[in-house]
């Protein structure tokens, strides 16, 4: 049944794609608006029920689809049949496209307050990148594939992705993707609508760049927390291809929320926020491409077409020379040569925007330059953390001074003297904690030391904003800077401080990293219902001789899969993980451990959180000023 | 002037558009690694020999003619697939085919020989994967060519194919 209800959606949300797009074309407005409303809420029906047709093959273990019949077995607990949905390439598309509709059907409900043709125009674009995926979807990647020989059992999913975390990484982070194809849809009507200046077309788009911004931001954070503590390196950055395929559409995203901000007050920088919000889709489905055409191998990579490849490419290619070459034509019109003094809230906005873009041009490099060395060259580099560093740190110190003061500045010209003196407290504050906390951890190295300055530079600005009690400055904006400011404390702490021990442990073993004393007290077998384990025992001891934690570090194997994964145990508090990986080894011989002792991670998750808050904060703030436009 | 600049994005986008496309086009394969030991001498090791009752000496073996290394086990399910091809190679007149038999139980690889036919002159026993590291081996199977100087020609990793088998063919044609 869900092969016949699989592909009869399919199909249906490509007819009723094809319909929007047709109907969106035509000038009679009363017509356009009834049936829209009938092509967008059944989108947005059949792409839901294609999507729980899926989900429900996977419940029962449907193995007559080759999809479940791969990525699926009967063992697997439920919450992970269900994740299985998504962790493939086929099933992520199925997302994908339920994604988008929803998207579609709040660009739908801007009928209400914005001019009707925009709208029309808007949804035309958005049912364009719906076609797009859908016929992509049925074309190469068909989820509801019939299997060929019945099948008792299926092949099971990925152990390493069995994972609460990651079981909800994809849907947020394609929310992030998949809303920026709304900003994109909204940037390429305003260019080809007549008389779109007179739209305010900045409102409207801002509460689509805050969601996708938003999502895009937790579910980044999401990934890298899965990777901390399933991938057992002791870190939670890697530079992976995937990675930076997500960190370069949230880069522009970053420098096209903050420049909108300057189009509502200011009304300049228009043609630059109408590029930045077709650069940002066009990055995350080049990210895509990156991904699932095999041209970049990672620990995301999906099973490997090279049709897939192609259809992206040409997919992207069409999308962008359209979006782009409109943008050449008809973006003079919304230049204006007001300039600006760089001591204000918009020359700040400005300067950041600019080093948003460098760092992101410096990670596309990054990315992309071992394919061109490769194909020119047939010689292999890897580009690896230390380009990373070099490139995007120093960039991004600048870019996190000027974050701390613009939102002190006031828009326009600033009185000097009187900016000095608002922030000389926070400076002043800056410093001393800088100063106790870099005591604290008995560590002075310079970048250390510059990273804890900029932490409690934004932190302390923006608790300086909170008590002047502006009624002007948004609490998400406050929300959400406090949480940047956290986010490079725990950034910091966490990779200039880190210390890390690999060494051969047998069993009455101590160790010591940090003054904890480590006691590798016994090895155990433990089973569960889809793997066995060798369950390490450690006992973590402070100076003096009081237990404080016991360490429990897996070695899995998953009989269904055959593979092995290892499971880090981690000790977290505010101030420092524990953290215990059990590597190789025998009872004779001992096993290797590998021991980290990484300070203030915590404070990564709780900043990443933070801007979370403050993200969804700002999207309800956004919406509200669509509804209090006549 | 500054109509000109608007064009940039979109000539831009169109070069790494076209970028993405060449490499999409050409034939390779992004989990291939070149061996840093192309063009340099095999390393030398001494082991026990499988099928033979005297010590495997390679510098004994390599620097005569084009040898043919083959890295395999019995548990290394594409090894098996990959066997017609050996014994193919080793029906080649021009060349010596040695196989490395890597972290795996020497009964059951002279069983597996017998079962399957041998296609090698001689196997060396790496029982710790000692050899396998010297060589670069990552994952087996992988073969490499050596050339009659004793210098490596080729390397590849994974199961040899039809494709693969014409292609290494090639490369044992032309050595010398």
């Amino acid at each position: 049944m869900t092969f016949y209800l699989g592909n009869f959606t399919l199909c249906l949300s490509l007819l009723l794609a094809v319909f929007q797009f047709i109907n969106s074309r035509k000038k009679n407005n009363i017509f356009v608006l009834q049936f829209n409303k009938i092509a967008v809420n059944g989108l947005l029906f059949s792409s839901l029920l294609s999507f729980l047709s899926l989900m429900y093959g996977y419940v029962i273990s449907d193995f007559s689809l080759v999809n479940v019949f791969q990525n699926s077995h009967t063992t697997k607990p439920l919450i992970y049949k269900i994740a299985g949905v998504w962790g493939n390439h086929e099933g992520s598309l199925l997302l994908w496209i339920l994604v988008l509709n929803i998207f579609n059907f709040f660009i739908f409900r801007l009928y209400n307050k914005a001019d009707s043709k925009f709208v029309s125009k808007v949804l035309e674009t958005q049912a364009l990148i719906i076609i797009g995926f859908l016929l992509f979807t049925i074309l190469t990647s068909n989820p509801f594939e019939k299997i060929a020989t019945e099948q008792t059992d299926g092949l099971g999913f990925n152990p390493i992705l069995q994972d609460p975390a990651l079981a909800i990484h994809p849907p947020l982070l394609y929310i992030g993707y998949v809303g920026f194809s709304s900003v994109f849809s909204i940037s390429v009507a305003t260019l080809s609508i007549k008389n779109s200046e007179k739209i305010p077309w900045y409102i409207l788009m801002k509460p689509f760049v805050m969601a996708s911004w938003t999502f895009l931001t937790i579910g980044i954070a999401l990934g890298s927390l899965w990777a901390y503590y399933e991938l057992g390196w002791g870190g939670w950055w890697f530079w992976d291809p995937v990675e930076n395929a997500s960190l370069m559409p949230w880069l522009i995203g970053t420098a096209l929320l903050h420049s909108l901000i300057t189009v509502e007050k200011k009304k300049s920088l228009q043609s630059w926020v109408l590029l930045l919000s077709i650069l940002a889709f066009l990055l995350s489905v080049l990210g895509t491409f990156l991904v699932r055409s095999g041209v970049l191998t990672s620990v995301h990579t999906f099973a490997l077409d090279p049709s897939r490849g192609l259809y992206i490419l040409a997919f992207t290619a069409l999308l962008g020379g359209y979006s782009l070459t409109l943008f050449g034509l008809k973006s003079k019109k919304y230049l204006n040569n007001s300039y600006f003094s760089f001591f204000s809230r918009e020359g700040s906005i400005l300067v950041n925007n600019i080093l948003m873009i460098v760092v992101c041009l410096s990670v596309f490099l990054g990315t992309v330059y071992p394919l061109l060395v490769e194909a020119f060259t047939n010689n292999k580099i890897s580009v690896g953390e230390p380009y990373y560093n070099a490139t995007v740190v120093p960039i991004m110190i600048p870019a996190i001074l000027i974050m701390g003061v613009g939102p002190i500045l006031s828009w326009g010209n600033q009185n000097k003297l009187k900016t000095f003196k608002k922030i000389f407290p926070s400076f002043l504050f800056t410093v001393i904690v800088t100063i106790f906390i870099s005591l604290f951890y008995g560590s002075y190295s310079f970048i250390g030391i510059i990273g804890i300055g900029l932490a409690f530079w934004i932190i302390s600005n923006n608790i300086i904003i909170l008590f002047q009690k502006v009624t002007n400055r948004l609490k998400s904006m406050i929300v959400a800077h406090l949480g940047i400011g956290l986010l490079i404390l725990g950034i910091t702490g966490s990779s200039v401080w880190q210390k890390e021990k690999i060494i051969k442990m047998k069993i009455g073993d101590n160790t010591i990293i940090n003054e904890y004393n480590i006691i590798f007290k016994e090895i155990n077998k433990i089973k569960r219902v889809n793997y066995v384990a060798l369950q390490g025992d450690f006992s973590v001891h402070d100076k003096k001789k009081n237990i404080i934690t016991k360490l429990k570090p897996e070695n899995r194997f998953y009989p269904i899969r055959n593979s092995f994964t290892t499971e880090a145990s981690i000790h977290s508090n505010l101030f420092r993980d524990l953290y215990v990986v059990l590597g190789e080894g025998n009872l004779n011989d001992g096993w290797v451990v590998r021991i980290y002792y990484n300070p203030l991670v915590m404070w990564i998750w709780i900043g990443a959180f933070t801007i979370f808050l403050g993200g969804i904060v700002s999207i309800f703030e956004n919406t509200k000023k669509i509804k209090n436009l006549s | 002037m500054k109509k000109q600049l608007f064009i940039i994005p979109s000539l831009l986008f169109l070069s790494i558009l076209m970028i993405f496309l060449y490499i999409l086009l050409i034939d390779r394969d992004p989990s291939h690694i070149p061996s840093t030991l192309l063009n340099k001498k095999v390393p030398n090791f001494e082991t026990e020999s499988l099928l033979k009752d005297k010590k495997f000496i390679s510098s004994n073996e390599f620097g005569n003619q084009i040898t043919l290394v083959n890295f395999f086990a019995t548990w290394c399910k594409p090894c098996r697939t990959e066997h017609v091809y050996i014994n193919r190679f080793s029906n080649k007149k021009k060349i010596k085919v040695i196989g490395i038999n890597y972290k795996d139980s020497s009964k059951k690889a002279i069983q597996w020989l017998k079962e399957m036919g041998n296609p090698y002159y001689d196997v060396a026993i790496d029982k710790n994967g000692r050899i396998g590291i010297d060589w670069g081996v990552y994952g087996i199977p992988e073969t490499f060519i050596v050339n009659s100087k004793g210098i490596i020609k080729h390397r590849h990793v994974g199961p040899i194919t039809e494709k693969i088998y014409s292609k290494i063919s090639l490369i044992i044609d032309k050595s010398e």
